[in-house]
């Protein structure tokens, strides 16, 4: 007894050490010392992420989690952003806010992602938690202004309200109003997505009066640049903005008035925005440029000239987003003035052009790579690419965390040998032993997934499409990448074999999505019943799967662990393949 | 189940016009995907959904919801200007015929044929593009010049 009482430490010890630990990893592995740490872990647990919302129940989270204060779930697969899954698939978030409204009076921070939000849910939020401070909706939909007209109203404390990608449905411009004048705690608001005319300019202009420690403020396209200048002279400790329309007549005076409310902001590091630029006005941001570390110009059209003037400005510049525009002599530019760069991405202004555009080709990448030593993160669409041009990227940057390459036309070989690219990347997976994220396109054989079972232990996220000859490629990924949590294929001769011979490995996954591939109804069916920990769900709009024989490949596949067991919300064009879910049919 | 597009004719338009079509051809083709149409460029097979990008939302919004688009007009000469719905009209014939009605007077376009021996009876009308140069009415698309035109002037011939 006594050696006991000498070798363990009062629970109040214990949970004073637990409160510095952050990272969910950690406090899980806390949570598997011994049955009491567990105890003790999981009434101080406040924070918890919940990356597939079908994954467990709320009142499993409820039961284990009693004293949370701050939740981020996230809904749909990530196909969803690329309009691969159905409206009506699933993701709604109102029976997660009806449990945690009598289990968590004290919550103060919801985060979404791909979910779908309605009113209810948001008018739920505003009555049921009385110190809410956080609501981050990411890509998310179903809400109103009517729904925000609530979240501003009841939440006296609010401090960050970040619609980033939501798709809001405008019924009026004044819940901004609907802000009380006793709020003055906002440090973050971004409505970046909302359309024309759902915002009161002049209630806006109130709230930021009001607010001294908003950090982070993103307009949305119906704000003119003319009124830039107004909301920056009020909020000159902003560090991170986004504009709204970047377009007006070129006047001295506004201009001038521009460039003084710019300069004013000494703590300004990030910009977004840049709807319609006129490039006359780009000048403007020059007094603040040698600070920016991150500057968005994904919806900016402005010329690869311009481009290369502004850039030059931005010597400390660590993340930039920009359309092809920029072209590769822009990304030379880049290259030579932005050795902090981390992150590059690189949209297509004409997509679906058969012919290109701009003059950007494999070799704007291969610069920045060769320029750019910290860099960590791309996503990169061109046209072309060769296995050489991979190589060398691979060689200059071994440090590459995430390389999301789209070669717009599917099944594009090297343009230079016309052999399929699988040597370029195997390169990447080879040189950059710590990438988590990884995105293949053009022509590729089995070969490439051969490279990417052998050398991507670390890859936790892989996404294919148009790839492959055969179940081969498929093994390889899922019997090597020790990391995988995530992978999502489309267009891939991928069948059932593959498959059925790795059905553990996908309970060690978060999820697995296959569309347009090869897998039958019969595997599918199969895979429902021998794992029970797995939801395997068929998506198919036009017909039930067993209206057809059960070698017909299934349109859309879904398989995700889950201690939940099936769902119940799901629509008619999903099928569950769980046993049980068949009998009560 | 298509929808024309711009993007073709961008290759072969001067280079200023290459930049606004291909933004506009962006805008046009971005709502396609937005509202599930399928593209009628596509070459060999159609690929649905590809290139994986996220669809520009507040773009989208913008275009989609917005059932007016006024822009100022201004005839040389007369210093108080009006203000024009572009979106509720058509075409380029049906913008002609309100803006002659509107200021009285015969109004020269890209496809207008004039009688040459009474040019003082006539007027131009051109438009203030997004890169603010000042161009003739009715060279390219209805579509693309929607999206690309600030602002409309009438000049004496």
């Amino acid at each position: 007894m006594q050696k006991e009482m000498a070798y363990s430490f009062p629970d109040e010890v214990l949970k004073h050490v637990f409160s510095f630990i952050q990272s969910d990893k950690d406090r899980n592995a806390v949570s598997l010392v011994c049955k009491s740490w567990y105890e003790i872990e999981r009434w101080c647990r406040r924070k918890v992420f919940i990356g597939n919302c079908y994954a467990v129940s709320p009142r499993m989270v409820i039961r284990r989690f009693p004293e949370v204060r701050s939740i981020e779930l996230k809904g749909k697969p990530h196909f969803a952003d690329f309009n691969l899954v159905p409206d009506g698939w699933g993701g709604y978030v109102l029976q997660w806010i009806a449990e945690m409204a009598g289990a968590y009076p004290w919550l103060g921070e919801i985060r979404l992602k791909r979910m779908v939000v309605t009113d209810e849910s948001l008018e739920l939020i505003a009555k049921s938690f009385k110190n809410f401070k956080v609501l981050v909706l990411f890509s998310c939909e179903g809400f109103s202004t009517d729904g925000l007209a609530a979240i501003a109203a009841s939440c006296k404390n609010l401090r960050e309200l970040d619609l980033r990608e939501s798709e809001v449905d405008d019924l009026s411009g004044h819940w901004l109003a609907q802000f009380p004048e006793t709020c003055t705690s906002l440090v973050s608001l971004n409505i970046s997505c909302l359309g024309s005319d759902e915002v009161s300019f002049s209630a806006l202009e109130r709230l930021v009066d009001r607010c001294p420690n908003l950090r982070s403020l993103q307009l949305n396209r119906a704000v003119t640049l003319d009124k830039i200048a107004n909301i920056l002279r009020r909020a000159p400790q902003l560090v991170d903005f986004g504009t709204g329309n970047y377009a007006a007549e070129l006047q001295p005076d506004v201009f001038s008035n521009l460039a003084g409310a710019f300069s004013s902001c000494k703590e300004l590091k990030s910009l977004s925005g840049f709807w319609d630029v006129v490039p006359a006005y780009l000048p403007a941001l020059y007094s603040i440029c040698p600070r920016l570390t991150s500057l968005n110009l994904s919806y900016a059209t402005i010329q690869s000239p311009d481009l290369i003037k502004l850039v030059s400005h931005c010597p400390r510049l660590q993340r930039l987003l920009v359309l092809d525009y920029v072209e590769d002599s822009g990304l030379e530019e880049l290259a030579s003035s932005c050795k902090d760069l981390q992150e590059l991405r690189v949209f297509p202004s004409d997509p679906f052009g058969v012919e290109p555009n701009v003059s950007l080709t494999e070799q704007g990448l291969v610069a920045v790579s060769l320029g750019c030593p910290k860099l960590q993160s791309v996503l990169y669409f061109c046209r072309r690419m060769s296995n050489a041009a991979l190589v060398t990227i691979a060689q200059n940057c071994p440090n590459l965390t995430r390389f999301r390459l789209c070669i717009i036309e599917p099944k594009t070989p090297d343009y230079l040998t016309l052999d399929p690219l699988d040597a370029g990347f195997g390169a990447i997976v080879e040189h950059c032993k710590d990438l988590r994220r990884l995105s293949l396109s053009g022509l590729l054989t089995d070969h490439v997934f051969e490279y990417i079972g052998t050398y991507g232990k670390k890859l936790e996220m892989l996404s294919v499409a148009f790839a492959g000859d055969s179940d081969l490629g498929l093994h390889h990924v899922l019997s090597g990448c020790e990391s995988l949590r995530k992978l999502e294929i489309r267009d891939c001769p991928f069948g059932d074999k593959a498959l059925l011979a790795n059905a553990a490995k996908l309970e060690t996954m978060r999820s697995l999505w296959m569309s347009s591939c090869a897998v039958s109804f019969g595997a599918c069916k199969l895979l429902g019943q021998k794992m029970p920990k797995l939801n395997v769900e068929v998506i198919d709009e036009t017909e039930p799967p067993d209206s057809r024989p059960e070698s017909y490949p299934v349109d859309k596949l879904y398989i995700y662990r889950s201690v939940a067991g099936p769902r119940f919300d799901m629509p008619p064009f999903v099928w569950s393949m769980d046993e049980a879910v068949k009998i009560l049919h | 189940m298509g929808r024309p597009t711009s993007s073709s004719s961008s290759i072969d338009s001067p280079n200023h016009f290459a930049f606004s079509s291909t933004a506009s051809s962006q805008r046009d083709l971005t709502t396609d995907l937005r509202l599930g149409l399928s593209i009628s460029i596509a070459p060999p097979f159609v690929r649905e959904q590809w290139p994986p990008m996220k669809a520009a939302v507040a773009e989208e919004e913008h275009e989609c919801n917005s059932s007016t688009f006024y822009v100022k007009v201004y005839m040389e000469g007369i210093p108080i200007g009006r203000k024009l719905d572009l979106l509720a009209h058509e075409s380029y014939y049906d913008l002609i015929r309100t803006l002659e009605h509107m200021f009285h007077t015969n109004i020269i376009w890209a496809e207008a044929e004039m009688d040459r021996d009474h040019y003082e009876k006539y007027h131009v009308l051109t438009y203030e593009d997004k890169e603010g140069d000042w161009m003739m009415v009715g060279d390219v698309p209805w579509e693309m010049f929607l999206s690309a035109v600030r602002r409309l002037k009438i000049s004496k011939c």
